[in-house]
């Protein structure tokens, strides 16, 4: 029973070096290092550098929603990242490697000041706000020239190769991609990182009590705007990190990619994973939803009404995610914590005023 | 007796209709005060304003003599404020040690990057406020419980989890909602106990109850809502034989 | 410009009186069922299809085809109901997951079924009317008396008829509700029924007057904003909004290009949200719970 109960989230961790946890993300450690070494066609890689960025972006998504936020806006962000990158490098000279930081800085910027204006209505209008932003980033991608209307940005270039000294420098090459592949682990672990220091530290502890019960949390002291503004800073930034890898990886740059359907799919990449677990889910989700249209090419018309018709069956049958299937450790019922987060927001829309409390 | 609470002529209107019309009170430091009325009388709605889940209407706060009229929940809760709610509000899906220890989150002084970082100073200040989470539940009786999922917990044992909740965020003065609502009497008067040693640590409270009983028992003075008014206050043996009182909640034809 | 102003303004009424149908369809299924329905736009989208496949290629008449389409419409929207939604009633987010996955089920198959390419359609009512000195195409014209009998006869049967009174009754509070002898179940398929039959309408009317294209079931965004700017619920805010944004996009296209219209909609849109959350004629922020 003990391990139903104790939610892996809560323990600040006094990390055991023999406990089983450390030694399993040591395996994994070796074995992303030497993937490339196993795997060598290109577009294997490519597949494997998208579930990186994808895996991220479903994680910013849950992050945000553990405040209660549930956000359309994430491709939008990514988009943000990626042009800003883009046109510091393409317009300006700027060498990735200060492209890179910078855009992720700007990026930073504007979610400070889109989420100032956003996080003020949580709840329905949230979600619709950003639903609008997202709407609204493509359209001004697409018709201003300035950067580079629906033709797009082209001829972005790729990071200055990394120098070591005795050792030959590192390059960045489409043809292997191998380089890129670290690059996209690095970033990806700064993000993971990040995002597990909120979840399992005490400062997270406000974070998880905004999303259980604003009002409780409110009640006991809780900025809700400024815990949740942070959230939407720091989700969005992360997008926006490897919107500007992305970029530069891709070297050109359209602005249909960062539509809201975008975003949509990385809220499916979450829950087919599980939106209880907050960083393997991620993974999971990414891994299964990018890998497999790949191999199902042929019906390549057809995905959107698979991938569709799975969100349906997910939502009837599999609440919990695939994780949520296999995984014995349970923590915060992911289909009740989604079910509080929309209580709550059915709470503030204004005509329906249910006076009831506890539903289920 | 030093009035610590006062809320002057206090309205808040939804739409058209008043929920609270023009609410005088005075609530004396370590006093009492119970809140009683018919449903709908506004009672929720005044503890909600004074609180700062809603700003009011018109009217004031005034709150250890500092005006906190339109201050916002979080603001409030950090001046020395707390509440509970009607229905168990609790973080459900947590421990009851955790649910307290989420309490205490207005008293870290370690700033927020050392405790994500978990340096050493965050993590001693964790453990001594989980230490005073400890103590608040054996002093309420849940220790035994602490590592029990607050939804398991039986109904009278959340409402009291929610007064330790409560009291973890070290507040002057405490507005309780229905504490004893749906409770037993031996729970019942176990909240009562509890509710007594509460205010014998200096903590002010303001109980809104239906249960006459416990009212009456635990309260030093009552004050009386109807249709967002206030038509009685004092003592509780005043208030019970009181005429328009009982007219409120039985209707004109009992008192006839 | 006196002229082309009328025309923009008849022809932004016109586009806007499509948006009103969509923002009060959703509005009903928003306040009753509660379902954020994010493919409500499909059933616009197929709609229209089904209308412009039965008149072109099967040479039904407008009437008829019409009809049918508002039947499918209608009957797809039951079933989808009673499948899924259902089933998963009072969970949000689950709603707005089904929702998008059936949003993307539909765009494709409806896209795959109908094929990719935009179509258009011999006008119904051909010719202009000329009323006093200004010229506006009748079928216009009709598109929008037409909109407004609807609305009337909405209007009408949510006030005064038994159904029309239990959805309103179960949109403030299905417990209540149920206490009063509603059958929320049967009461929340019904609405769901009206709303897609609404879409199905909305569609089959505008298929002769604007052109018709495989993406049209991105409407729904947009009818999301018109019903944040109009309150959530509010059939008379989904009019002045709707309207609103008709108007706006025929002076937009017409002075500085459709895009730039939709992103000073959106603009606008933004703004009074940040000012009155609830919508123009909705609720100020702070009567809402938090």
């Amino acid at each position: 029973m003990d391990n139903l109960r104790k939610k892996w989230y809560l323990s600040p961790s006094r990390i055991n070096i023999r406990s089983g946890k450390v030694i399993g993300l040591v395996v994994l450690a070796i074995i992303l290092l030497l993937v490339p070494v196993v795997v060598r066609s290109p577009y294997h890689m490519h597949l494997l550098i998208m579930v990186g960025i994808n895996a991220v972006l479903a994680m910013a998504f849950i992050f945000l929603l553990r405040t209660g936020l549930i956000t359309l806006a994430i491709a939008a962000f990514w988009g943000i990242g990626a042009y800003a990158s883009a046109l510091l490098a393409v317009r300006l000279g700027l060498p990735f490697w200060l492209a890179l930081p910078a855009s992720a800085l700007i990026t930073a910027i504007i979610a400070f000041c889109v989420g100032y204006l956003f996080v003020r209505n949580p709840g329905f209008g949230f979600i619709i706000l950003t639903i609008a932003f997202g709407m609204a980033i493509v359209l001004v991608f697409g018709t201003f020239d300035f950067f580079g209307g629906y033709v797009g940005i082209i001829n972005i270039p790729r990071p200055e190769p990394i120098t070591i000294p005795f050792l030959a420098p590192i390059e960045f090459s489409r043809v292997s991609k191998t380089a890129y592949y670290y690059l996209m682990l690095f970033l990806v672990l700064i993000v993971v990182l990040a995002f597990y220091a909120f979840y399992a530290s005490s400062a997270g502890r406000a974070w998880r009590a905004i999303g259980l019960s604003p009002r409780l949390a409110e009640s006991l002291g809780v900025n809700l705007f400024k815990y949740r503004l942070t959230a939407f800073i720091i989700s969005s930034t992360a997008a926006g990190l490897m919107g500007s890898f992305y970029a530069h990886y891709m070297e050109s740059l359209v602005p249909n990619a960062f539509n809201v359907l975008k975003t949509i799919y990385a809220h499916v990449y979450a829950i087919l994973g599980g939106i209880g677990f907050a960083i393997s889910g991620p993974v999971v989700g990414a891994l299964i939803m990018t890998i497999s249209p790949e191999l199902l090419r042929e019906f390549k018309e057809f995905e959107p009404i698979f991938t569709g018709l799975l969100l349906i069956l997910l939502v009837l049958f599999l609440p919990n995610g695939l994780l949520g299937l296999i995984s014995s450790r349970r923590p915060v019922r992911p289909s009740e914590s989604i079910a509080r987060v929309g209580k709550w927001i059915r709470a503030s829309l204004p005509v329906s005023s249910s006076g009831r409390e506890d539903k289920k | 007796m030093k009035t610590i609470l006062e809320v002057k002529k206090l309205s808040k209107y939804f739409g058209g209709l008043a929920a609270v019309n023009e609410v005088d009170l005075n609530v004396g430091d370590s006093e009492i005060l119970g809140l009683i009325g018919p449903n709908g009388a506004g009672k929720t709605t005044l503890f909600n304003v004074i609180s700062g889940f809603f700003p009011p209407t018109s009217g004031q706060v005034i709150f250890d003599d500092r005006d906190i009229t339109g201050l916002k929940a979080h603001e409030i809760a950090h001046l020395g404020i707390s509440r509970t709610f009607q229905a168990s509000t609790l973080f459900m899906n947590l421990s009851v040690l955790d649910n307290v220890f989420t309490g205490y989150h207005l008293s870290y002084k370690t700033s927020m990057w050392r405790r994500l970082l978990r340096r050493p100073s965050a993590l001693k200040e964790e453990e001594m406020l989980r230490q005073r989470a400890m103590e608040i539940l054996g002093v309420m009786g849940l220790a035994p419980l602490k590592d029990e999922l607050a939804a398991n917990l039986p109904h009278g044992h959340q409402r009291i989890l929610g007064v330790c909740l409560v009291l973890a965020t070290n507040p002057k003065l405490i507005l309780l909602d229905e504490p004893v609502t749906g409770m037993n009497l031996s729970e019942t008067q176990t909240m009562i106990d509890l509710i007594r040693q509460i205010r014998d640590r200096g903590i002010t409270i303001v109980i809104v109850e239906h249960d006459m009983k416990a009212v009456m028992n635990l309260c030093d003075r009552i004050s009386v809502l109807n249709y967002g008014k206030k038509i009685a206050e004092g003592l509780p043996q005043e208030i019970r034989g009181n005429k328009e009182v009982i007219e409120a909640y039985l209707g004109k034809e009992a008192t006839k | 410009m006196e002229l082309p102003f009328v025309q923009l303004v008849v022809n932004g009424l016109a586009m806007g009186v499509v948006y009103v149908l969509l923002a009060s369809g959703f509005n009903l299924i928003i306040s009753t069922p509660k379902i954020l329905f994010i493919a409500y736009g499909e059933f616009y989208m197929l709609g229209a299809y089904i209308l412009w496949s039965l008149v072109n290629e099967l040479e039904f008449p407008f009437l008829v085809a019409l009809c049918l389409a508002i039947l499918a419409t209608a009957i797809l929207g039951g079933i989808v109901y009673r499948l899924i939604f259902q089933r998963i009633a009072g969970h949000f987010m689950a709603i707005i997951v089904a929702a998008i996955g059936l949003m993307m089920l539909m765009s494709q198959a409806i896209m795959l079924g109908f094929g990719t390419e935009s179509k258009s359609m011999a006008s119904v009512f051909t010719g202009m009317i000329n009323i006093g000195g200004i010229r506006i195409s009748i079928e216009r014209a009709v598109l929008i008396m037409l909109t407004l009998a609807v609305l009337v006869g909405l209007h009408l049967f949510l006030q005064k008829t038994k159904f029309g009174r239990a959805m309103r009754a179960v949109s403030f509070n299905a417990d209540v509700a149920a206490l009063q002898g509603v059958n929320s179940n049967m009461t929340n398929l019904a609405t769901m029924v009206l709303g897609c039959a609404l879409a199905g309408f909305a569609g089959g009317i505008m298929t002769p007057v604007f052109a018709i294209h495989p993406t049209m079931g991105a409407i729904t965004f947009v009818v999301l904003l018109v019903v944040m700017l109009g309150g959530i619920g509010s059939m008379v805010g989904a009019i002045v909004a709707g309207l609103v944004l008709g108007v706006t996009l025929s002076f937009g296209q017409y002075s500085i290009g459709g895009g730039v219209a939709q992103i000073l909609f959106f603009l606008v849109v933004g703004i009074i949200i940040f000012f009155r959350p609830g919508g123009i004629l909705g609720q100020p922020a702070e009567e809402m719970v938090p």
